[in-house]
């Protein structure tokens, strides 16, 4: 998998590059958008990876040319100025993503993953999702574990078809946020931490094994037990 | 609703002149009326009064045979000089003229008198208008007139001409102002509406500049020149804010990553691991106030440029009660959220969903447990109201002004976390909407209501 990282404040390119690189990843940095406009129509890249001020060209004039030059690639927005416009700007210019600076490193790297899975189609339409003995009928909207009924209200039900549709991935508390409750901004970073041991009570607590796991310092994975690691 | 009412005053002026000019129409045509019938009257007059003069001569010269035998020559004038003379003696019995009998039934005005003689004309009985004036000749009484019907015509269609000519000048005046003031008003509305659309955001607009040069032209060109000033120095805070946020941002995603990178050195539990714990969170602290405090900047600045959409603050209501709903519950505070009709208003809603969790997390933090929370978001009259309230500690009368202003706090809240921004955000937030933000102490408790204009 290959990431092209456009990013011209040189140590945090560094952190990021190391991170993405122990994380099993390629990755190949450019300092200025012209240069990363360059190199991203010179070769193929699984994800770009663009800072929206970067000297010589900037980073939205850069994706939005690359899209018109019909480079798909998904593109995952870093930027420094975080506010409601700036988001919206950058998705519009052909973003997939958009991240405000600082972020945790796991952060990236759980949507880096997202991203690289949602590029490889694993976003069928279907109706019913399956995880282990976990069944979730879209069209119902019910679910059952083990064929036993679980009562969810309608922000668990999202939650959880959020989770199911990215069974073994990192989710973090703020893509839950943005996803399930489309709040772009930082509130009490707890409350999602209610919500989902909410869930868990609802999906794991008189089943076995455990399905919703809390990863430490990044977010929550719901892992399929029987699936190969 | 401001346009109706400029319509209203060109229409009134335009109806101000168009009352003048009837006026003078009016007055105009009615003394060149009076005048031309005063005249005619007084040319009837004169012939009568030459007649009778020249008769009193026939007298004086011949005496009563003369005169009677003058007359008699007269009488085939009737139908062609419309004519009417009678000589009566002193008993009355006429001597002399073209009348069978003294009129019984006059009006007499002055020297004059008026009356009806019936003509039978092709077997018709017509009535003829006859004027005037009796002398009396050694007792014998002389009546001489003349048939004035043609005279009356010729009023009467006078007459009718003023009154057409008044109403024609009145309609076509009614007409005109109508048209000249809706002209007006469509020039106005057109400045209005692009005002207002600036006002909401779209700075890049401008005034529509006719081709004609007018006053209107000048007054937009003006305009624009105020636009695009306003436009340059939007965009140079613009870079500011910008600036200032990447040379903030990016330093503390350097001193994140050394953190990040310290941390998977450590050991768990260890002093490093500790120390580089509580410095990520204080990190987290800094970025969420520097957060909050760019927001409120560009909140001020006027949104930076996207235009509104529609959001349904009822709607927002109800999902952020959820959201917040197990965080009341773990405080053991009663939440409750009142929003079950729509209502909608044309905003920016990320900026409207900070508002609402600013509120709520405002009233969690500070209620104590056991207290209550409500969320009421209502749409009444074409206004949509949000209202945050609880029985909690409140903010004194005196000190609430001072809370919306940034890193205000007071001082039984020091203890407490936070920034001191959230009220401040909330009243960028509303003053970008064109709203009303009003804070009530309960005592005890504290309710913030937020009123904006419902989406049409």
């Amino acid at each position: 998998m290959q990431i092209l990282l456009v990013e011209d404040d040189v140590e945090a390119a560094g952190h990021l590059c190391q991170g993405l690189r122990e994380a099993g990843y390629e990755v190949r940095h450019c300092a200025d958008g012209a240069a990363g406009l360059a190199e991203a129509r010179a070769a193929r890249y699984d994800l770009l990876i663009v800072d929206r001020m970067l000297p010589l060209l900037d980073g939205l004039s850069m994706v939005g040319q690359l899209r018109a030059g019909g480079v798909l690639a998904p593109v995952l927005v870093l930027s420094a100025l975080g506010t409601v416009d700036d988001r919206v700007e950058g998705l519009r210019a052909g973003g997939d993503d958009y991240l405000v600076k600082p972020f945790a490193f796991a952060e990236l790297l759980a949507r880096v993953e997202a991203l690289m899975r949602r590029a490889s189609g694993d976003n069928r339409l279907v109706s019913t999702l399956r995880v282990a003995d976990l069944e979730m009928n879209l069209l119902a909207r019910r679910v059952t574990r083990a064929g036993r009924n679980i009562d969810l209200t309608a922000k668990e039900f999202q939650l959880l078809e959020f989770l199911m549709r990215r069974v073994g991935q990192v989710v973090t508390r703020t893509m839950l946020l943005e996803s399930v409750w489309n709040l772009h901004f930082d509130p009490q970073t707890n409350l999602i931490d209610v919500h989902m041991s909410r869930l868990r009570q609802a999906i794991d607590r008189d089943f076995s094994p455990q399905l919703l796991h809390t990863i430490r310092g990044s977010g929550y994975c719901l892992k399929d037990p029987g699936a190969a690691a | 609703m401001k346009l109706p009412r400029l319509f209203a005053s060109t229409a009134r002026l335009a109806l101000w002149y168009m009352f003048g000019v009837v006026v003078g129409v009016s007055v105009l045509l009615g003394s060149a009326y009076l005048f031309t019938q005063r005249t005619m009257e007084r040319n009837v007059d004169l012939v009568i009064e030459t007649e009778i003069e020249s008769l009193r001569e026939e007298f004086r010269g011949g005496g009563i045979k003369r005169l009677v035998s003058v007359l008699d020559h007269r009488e085939d004038d009737w139908g062609r000089l419309g004519a009417a003379y009678l000589l009566v003696d002193k008993q009355g019995v006429p001597l002399a003229g073209n009348l069978t009998s003294w009129p019984t039934s006059f009006q007499t005005s002055g020297p004059w008198i008026e009356f009806e003689i019936t003509l039978n004309e092709q077997g018709r009985a017509v009535d003829h208008p006859v004027r005037a004036a009796v002398v009396t000749l050694d007792g014998n009484r002389l009546l001489v007139g003349t048939d004035i019907s043609e005279r009356r015509r010729f009023a009467l269609r006078l007459r009718q001409l003023t009154y057409w000519g008044v109403g024609l000048t009145g309609a076509f005046m009614a007409l005109s102002a109508w048209w000249f003031s809706r002209r007006v008003a469509a020039r106005v509305r057109a400045v209005a509406q692009a005002c207002e659309s600036i006002i909401s955001g779209d700075l890049s607009r401008r005034l529509p500049i006719g081709s004609t040069g007018d006053e209107f032209d000048q007054l937009a060109g003006t305009v624009n020149g105020m636009l695009d000033r306003i436009e340059q120095q939007t965009a140079a805070v613009r870079v500011t804010f910008n600036s200032a946020a990447h040379d903030l941002r990016a330093p503390l995603q350097r001193v994140r990553g050394r953190l990040e990178k310290a941390l998977a050195g450590a050991q768990a539990g260890d002093a490093t691991d500790i120390a580089v714990q509580a410095a990520l969170e204080d990190l987290e602290r800094v970025q969420r106030t520097l957060a909050v405090l760019l927001q409120i900047a560009q909140a001020e600045a006027g949104g930076a440029g996207l235009p509104p959409e529609r959001v349904d603050l009822a709607r927002m209501a109800r999902e952020l009660g959820e959201l917040y709903a197990p965080e009341a519950q773990s405080r053991r505070l009663s939440l409750r959220v009142d929003a079950d009709a729509p209502a909608c208003i044309d905003g920016h809603e990320q900026l409207l969903a900070q508002l609402l969790t600013n509120l709520l997390e405002n009233s969690i933090k500070y209620v104590p447990a056991g207290g209550s929370v409500t969320l009421a978001v209502r749409q009444e009259r074409g206004e949509v109201t949000v209202s945050v309230a609880d029985d909690g500690p409140g903010i004194p009368g005196s000190s609430q002004a001072e809370m919306l202003l940034p890193f205000r706090r007071l001082e039984r809240d020091a203890a407490a976390p936070g920034s001191g921004l959230g009220l401040s955000l909330v009243a960028a937030v509303v003053r970008l909407h064109h709203g009303r933000l009003e804070l009530r102490d309960l005592a005890p408790g504290l309710r913030v209501t937020c009123s904006f204009a419902g989406a049409s």
